[in-house]
């Protein structure tokens, strides 16, 4: 068909063969040579630690989920507390919350990086450590003594930016009424929040849980420019692990079958959130002809 | 009394979340027209020196360009991506909007799913794929990759500008002998043109914002805004105020087609509220 062909062939062509490739690759021993050589399961034994193994995997594997465990609850919380804040202002202060907390999805990653690393700078050329030196205080190594949680707030932040805008417009669809009533039968904006906005936004709230979750295991660019995975593996994630063994260490094959593993993961988390929500949900029907 | 109290809590509470993003962003700022030795917060003198890389070349370890060098890159790299993406999902787009097949909620499922998973977790495989076709270490090739990972969505929200054309525009071209293609491309092309911009920003600004496919998949002689920032800051002496600059010059223009960008998207019922309720 002349209308989905091109669509369907870019989607192949960078989504399903890679795929296929990732698999591949993973059975060889694929290094700066770029010879195809097969060794069979060699690389997943490394991973288990069955043989020769890899003393890091077991620390990577704990990065991620601390790192994953740290991100989520900031996003959903952090997303839930300013789109309920902003929605209970003045308007124009709502939007202006809302805007301020948006600006880390419309700035580019590099720049959104090099802000962190610059605020937790651990010179007092940082920002933090400016103030801190002016107020007499004196400066802190953030990335050194605290890089997970700084890692963690840098990307719980750009998942706020989405989580709080789509909270922000679940909260604008509550009839106006159900806050009223509530208000005029003596409930504080604390049971008001309790009682009928956050149990509206249960739909809302699963969803952006299950994309972020998917979101985080994956991602690894922002840790790549704050932390660089440093110190010493401190924040070195499943992905950026993978990504490393490839491009810096030239180990094509072992990068391949770490990321095997992350997509058969994927997968799976995607059959179960398919399984919870269902896909008629989540379609609405354009005007089809009949 | 006590709603009075209950406000006032609101906007300290929000105050003090946000202050550290403010002192963040207000610190860029300083930082990007402040002169003179900073030791404190606040500069000693306002400025563009700065600013310098606007008529100097841009020096690191032993590589060189020019701001505007890159620059050009980051904006060939970012048009090419957009116009890739705009072609392929309003194709793509009118045909999920306006036809029935069977497998097209499927397809639909799928896009959501493929935007679901990160496409940057394949980048090995990509390198791979673009070696063994030739168009690795090429601007176009590499722009095209990074296309590939906006379309999914990108598809979702041509089909909402197209859900939104009433049907009767169309059956009248069709009673009158159009095929389908010269209904889509004489009616409905001028018909969303908003749609057609909101998906070239989609395209073009996430190509922008790129940094781990230009940095993986394009060799360190051909520099972009996005891996010569990143370059500048894995130097050995960082000046800040100068990177602070940089930084702005280069995120200055998507902020501002953001702000279009954000109607759009309020479209796809997966972001907006009509398919959260």
């Amino acid at each position: 068909m002349v209308f989905l062909g091109p669509s369907t062939v870019l989607i192949v062509f960078f989504y399903f063969v890679p795929v296929i490739l990732t698999f591949l690759i993973a059975f060889t021993g694929m290094d700066r040579t770029l010879r195809w050589e097969f060794v069979g399961i060699r690389n997943f034994a490394r991973l288990f630690g069955i043989g020769a193994r890899d003393p890091l995997v077991p620390k990577v594997l704990i990065n991620t989920l601390v790192y994953t465990a740290g991100a989520l609850p900031v996003t959903i919380i952090g997303g839930l507390l300013i789109s309920i804040l902003s929605m209970r202002m003045h308007p124009r202060a709502g939007v202006f919350f809302r805007a301020l907390f948006f600006v880390p999805r419309a700035l580019p990653p590099v720049v959104w990086g090099f802000l962190w690393a610059w605020s937790f700078e651990g010179t007092r050329y940082g920002l933090f450590n400016a103030i801190r030196t002016a107020l007499g205080l004196p400066v802190i190594h953030w990335l050194i003594k605290y890089p997970m949680v700084i890692v963690i707030l840098a990307n719980g932040f750009l998942g706020i930016s989405l989580a709080m805008l789509v909270f922000s417009s679940a909260i604008a669809t509550i009839p106006r009424d159900y806050v009223r009533a509530a208000e005029i039968d003596g409930a504080t904006e604390w049971q008001v929040v309790k009682y009928v906005i956050i149990p509206l936004l249960k739909w809302p709230i699963l969803t952006m849980t299950a994309w972020h979750l998917m979101s985080f295991l994956n991602s690894y660019v922002y840790i790549m420019l704050i932390t660089g995975g440093g110190p010493y593996y401190a924040t070195e994630v499943w992905s950026l692990y993978a990504y490393h063994a490839a491009f810096n260490r030239y180990r094509y094959g072992y990068g391949a079958s770490l990321i095997t593993l992350l997509v058969v993961v994927n997968l799976l988390l995607l059959l179960g959130v398919l399984r919870a929500f269902g896909v008629k949900r989540m379609l609405a029907r354009g005007k089809i002809e009949t | 009394m006590r709603r009075y109290v209950e406000r006032t809590l609101i906007y300290l509470m929000m105050a003090l979340i946000s202050a550290p993003f403010l002192s963040m962003y207000i610190g860029f700022f300083l930082r990007a027209f402040g002169e003179g030795s900073l030791l404190g917060i606040v500069p000693q003198r306002w400025g563009f020196s700065n600013f310098q890389f606007l008529w100097k070349p841009i020096a690191w370890g032993l590589g060189r360009t020019t701001m505007w060098a890159a620059l050009g890159n980051t904006v060939l790299f970012a048009v090419t991506s957009g116009v890739v993406v705009t072609v392929i999902c309003m194709l793509a787009g009118y045909a999920l909007s306006r036809i029935e097949f069977p497998g097209r909620n499927f397809y639909l499922t799928l896009q959501l799913m493929l935007h679901a998973v990160p496409g940057q977790i394949l980048l090995i495989a990509i390198f791979f794929l673009l070696l063994y076709v030739g168009l690795l270490h090429r601007l176009p090739g590499v722009a095209l990759a990074r296309a590939s990972l906006e379309i999914p969505l990108g598809i979702w929200i041509a089909k909402g500008f197209f859900d939104g054309i009433p049907w009767d525009v169309e059956r009248s071209a069709m009673v009158d002998g159009c095929t389908r293609f010269q209904v889509w491309y004489m009616i409905f092309l001028p018909l969303v043109r908003p749609g057609i911009a909101a998906v070239f920003i989609w395209g073009f600004l996430f190509a922008w914002h790129d940094f781990i496919y230009v940095y993986t998949l394009l060799p360190g002689t051909i520099k972009v805004m996005s891996t010569l920032i990143q370059s500048l800051l894995a130097t050995e002496v960082i000046d800040y105020g100068y990177l602070a600059a940089l930084s702005l010059i280069y995120a200055l223009p998507p902020l501002v087609l953001f702000v279009f960008l954000q109607r759009a998207l309020l479209k796809v019922p997966v972001f907006g509220g009509k398919g959260l309720g």
